[in-house]
């Protein structure tokens, strides 16, 4: 059944230069040879990912149908010992937004997919009854997942754990709700560690597959093994360079739930559906107040990284959550408190806890549940409808049962389990005006009039609203990085501050798209990368240098993450993707209503002029969005070119210049 | 009293890092198998790093029939490597799993206190998660540490029913 390649990885140095292929339907397993062209051209994890997608997925296809494929790719640093490199990627077409569906999970399952002989797995077709995938130095097995199916995420994971015997297997898994086709379902990976933007978890759902189980004692050949092992005890050395310019110690102590504090402080928390930006009830349920509950339990930590971010919250009064799925972090916990404007720190970790139970993503969850608030403030949506649920704003009784609701697709949770778009154009009545999403994916938690380039980030970003294409404003202000340009000759201060929008602003969000769009390929963790963390650009590229024993520069690393971002860019293009879904939802252009930056709205010739720069510095076309041939060309990817021309989303004519 | 290292699994994260900083002042190497201590994730109660500790009366000594393992004066156990053959009959007898096949070598390799300079030890990012201390230091601090949550708790009742 199973098709082995011969050894052809003589010459492939920091990979294992194996993809595995599962086709579900006909059980057939075969492993494909990972060319060493594509693996400098793509580097990894998002772009392997882009490249495999891009090739083979046709356009317009149902994402949670027969033709979809489930990709996970390590990238080249994963498995290194080196702080921040033990992540990997998960792709697919997303149920959620119906365009390129992205999410990156950290922790274990990375490196031991790596050691189990493969950069990537692609899984296609669906299977006849529930199963799971085992994957082991290259043995593959699918195997029999009834009697997980219908478990909660850490329940299928043990369950799967005793089956195999070896307690260190790493398992990654839906919950009910991504059974469930919940388009906001997550993929669970080990104890904390979560893949949980754009519904992907469905996508496994659609698929029947529950699960994948890996474990490898296969090691990867390196080009210079000595030159990773100075590199890691140099980076020893120096502690604080990891954790970083922003949060020296906080990191640790408070996680990123320092943000919430901050966010509040600044005058921009996203409260109440992002009406307002300043949370009343916000010491109630601050980072600062949780390291102080005594509820934290546990701190948890990455391979190979010093700065144990993640920390387990255990509860017993007046909600009993459970520690195995309490994970807080600044954007779960924001868009569960805030967002609802709820102020009972145990409701928001039970909401967080459920979330992780039935495999759902806790931001999207957060802002449905604040739309379903404001829906039934403004009479949208009665009690009737919500089956005798009170959604009042701050109402944590109703918050935590709404949870519950949408996992399990019950009444009218059926409707917001198809996520805050869909459901807006379902209940119709103007609730478009305050579904919070960008192209149907649910904001993160950063209010963007505040910040001007984070906004057009969020706008142009390739999954949808998301905050991890490039980071927010603030942490531009302190840090530069002169090894890709962003000094203070070409990005003054002034040019750097938060609220401005000028065509300097658009350039350095361009230059860090670029930038993180290598980070999500290489995979490495964005909190041990510049801005946020003190890992170096020139430090990444060695340590790709003396794994692959290639001689790439910063410069041709930063071409790579453009092509990335274009070629992600295209594959929407062919889903449809125009300039005008290039856009922020309209409560943006109102004003703040409160705060130090009271007043502060993004108006829309504001971000028409910023989105006619971004194109124009992108070289794509202004009145389409779509990259023009000559980029492409000059990206190396003038086979997309070919494709977006024969589908005739390439237009004929020259661009029309400015 | 002899000292160890010593691991505490309520401060440990499990980051591994002292097994590649092992791996690489012993072996030149960032391989987590040529360690000579060895994390254990057992989600969901914790992690842990075991090294040797030094029995007063090692088994692993007693088991190897090439008589290649010693035990010096400071407890170390030292391994005779032209007599050690990979039988591996020492990693069996050993309670720890503290004991490492060398897979190129084929000869056991075990933690020597690195002649006092304990790389593990000094790279551990974590205060406390992994000390160098005699057995008595250890349940002292374990002691201390009882007794305070133990009042933690006491205060925390009487305030609780006041």
């Amino acid at each position: 059944m199973s098709e082995k390649l011969k050894e052809v990885r003589e010459k492939m140095l920091g990979y294992m230069g194996r993809i595995l292929r599962v086709n579900l339907t006909s059980e057939k397993l075969s492993e494909e040879q990972l060319n060493e062209e594509v693996a400098r051209k793509f580097i990894g994890g998002r772009g392997l990912g882009a490249k495999i997608l891009f090739d083979e997925l046709k356009p317009g296809i149902d994402p949670l149908g027969l033709e979809n494929k489930l990709v996970i790719a390590t990238g080249v640093v994963t498995g290194i010992p080196f702080p921040g490199n033990s992540c990997h990627s998960v792709m697919a077409k997303s149920p959620l937004t119906n365009i390129w569906g992205e999410s990156h999970a950290k922790g274990f399952f990375g490196p031991e997919l790596k050691h189990a002989g493969y950069d990537a797995i692609i899984v296609e077709g669906k299977a006849t009854k529930p199963v799971y995938l085992w994957i082991h130095d290259r043995e593959v097995e699918i195997k029999d997942a009834s009697n997980v199916w219908g478990r909660l995420t850490r329940e299928a994971q043990k369950i799967i754990r005793s089956e195999i015997k070896d307690e260190a297997t790493q398992v990654g898994c839906i919950g009910p709700a991504g059974e469930k086709l919940v388009r906001t379902a997550n993929v669970l990976f080990g104890f904390n560690h979560v893949a949980g933007r754009t519904g992907l978890g469905a996508v496994m759902g659609s698929k029947n597959l529950k699960a994948i189980a890996v474990r490898g004692t296969l090691k990867v050949k390196y080009a210079h093994k000595e030159k990773l092992a100075d590199l890691l005890l140099a980076k020893l050395a120096d502690k604080e360079a990891v954790r970083g310019p922003y949060w020296p110690d906080a990191l640790y102590k408070i996680g990123s739930l320092a943000d919430f504090s901050y966010w509040q402080a600044t005058g921009r928390l996203p409260t109440m559906n992002f009406r307002k930006c300043l949370f009343p009830g916000y010491e109630a349920v601050s980072g600062e107040t949780l390291a102080a509950s005594g509820y934290v339990v546990r701190h948890t930590s990455c391979p190979y990284c010093y700065v144990a971010c993640n920390r387990a919250a255990e509860v017993h009064h007046p909600y009993e959550v459970d520690p195995e799925y309490a994970m807080p972090e600044y954007e779960s916990l924001a868009a569960l408190s805030s967002l609802c404007m709820i102020d009972n720190l145990a409701a928001v970790l039970k909401a967080i806890e459920l979330c992780n139970k039935y495999g759902m993503d806790t931001v999207s969850t957060g802002v449905i549940a604040a739309f379903a608030m404001e829906c039934y403030e403004k009479g949208l949506i009665t009690k009737e409808d919500t089956e005798g649920l009170d959604l009042t704003w701050g109402n944590h009784q109703s918050l935590v049962q709404l949870v519950e609701k949408i996992a399990r697709r019950e009444g009218i949770g059926n409707l917001l389990a198809e996520g805050t778009k869909r459901a807006s154009e379902k209940i119709g009545r103007g609730a478009e005006e305050f579904a919070m999403h960008v192209k149907g994916l649910e904001l993160p938690l950063h209010e963007v009039r505040g910040m001007k380039g984070h906004g057009l980030a969020y706008a142009t970003s390739n999954r949808g609203g998301c905050h991890l294409q490039v980071e927010t404003d603030d942490l531009f202000e302190g840090n530069l990085c002169p090894e890709i340009g962003i000094d203070e000759t070409n990005f003054p201060q002034s040019v750097r501050d938060k609220l401005y929008a000028g065509p300097e602003k658009v350039k350095l969000y361009k230059i860090v798209g670029d930038l993180f769009a290598l980070f999500d390929s290489l995979v490495v963790c964005k909190w041990t990368v510049y801005p946020c963390g003190g890992t170096k650009i020139t430090t990444l590229a060695e340590i790709v240098n003396a794994a692959t024993g290639w001689n790439v520069t910063i410069s041709e690393l930063m071409k790579t993450g453009e092509r990335i971002f274009d070629l992600c860019r295209a594959f929407n293009v062919r889903e449809g993707i125009t300039r005008k879904d290039d856009k922020l939802p309209k409560r943006f252009t109102e004003p703040l209503p409160e705060g130090p930056y009271k007043g502060e709205a993004f108006p829309e010739e504001v971000f028409e002029r910023m989105l006619n720069q971004f194109y124009s510095l992108r070289g794509w076309n202004k009145e389409t969005g779509v990259p023009t041939r000559e980029k492409l060309e000059e990206l190396e990817l003038g086979y997309v070119a070919d494709s977006l021309e024969t589908l005739g989303l390439i237009l004929p004519s020259p661009q029309i210049k400015e | 009293m002899r000292k160890l290292i010593v691991c505490d699994p309520d401060r440990c994260v499990g980051c591994q890092i002292c097994e590649f900083v092992c791996s690489t002042a012993k072996e030149k190497s960032i391989d987590s198998s040529l360690s000579r201590i060895h994390t254990v994730n057992y989600e969901p109660l914790g992690n842990i790093a075991l090294s040797c500790v030094f029995c007063e009366k090692p088994a692993c000594v007693a088991a190897c029939p090439r008589k290649a393992l010693h035990q010096n004066e400071k407890g170390v156990i030292q391994v005779d490597e032209t007599k050690c053959n990979g039988c591996g009959w020492c990693i069996r007898a050993c309670d720890f799993g503290a004991i490492t096949m060398h897979p190129i070598k084929n000869v056991v390799s075990i933690c020597d206190l690195c002649d006092g300079e304990l790389k593990c030890v000094k790279s551990c990012p974590f205060e406390d998660a992994l000390i160098y201390s005699d057995l008595e230091e250890v349940a002292h601090k374990l002691r201390r540490r009882s007794v305070v949550k133990l009042l933690q708790e006491f205060v925390g009742k009487t305030q609780g029913s006041a």
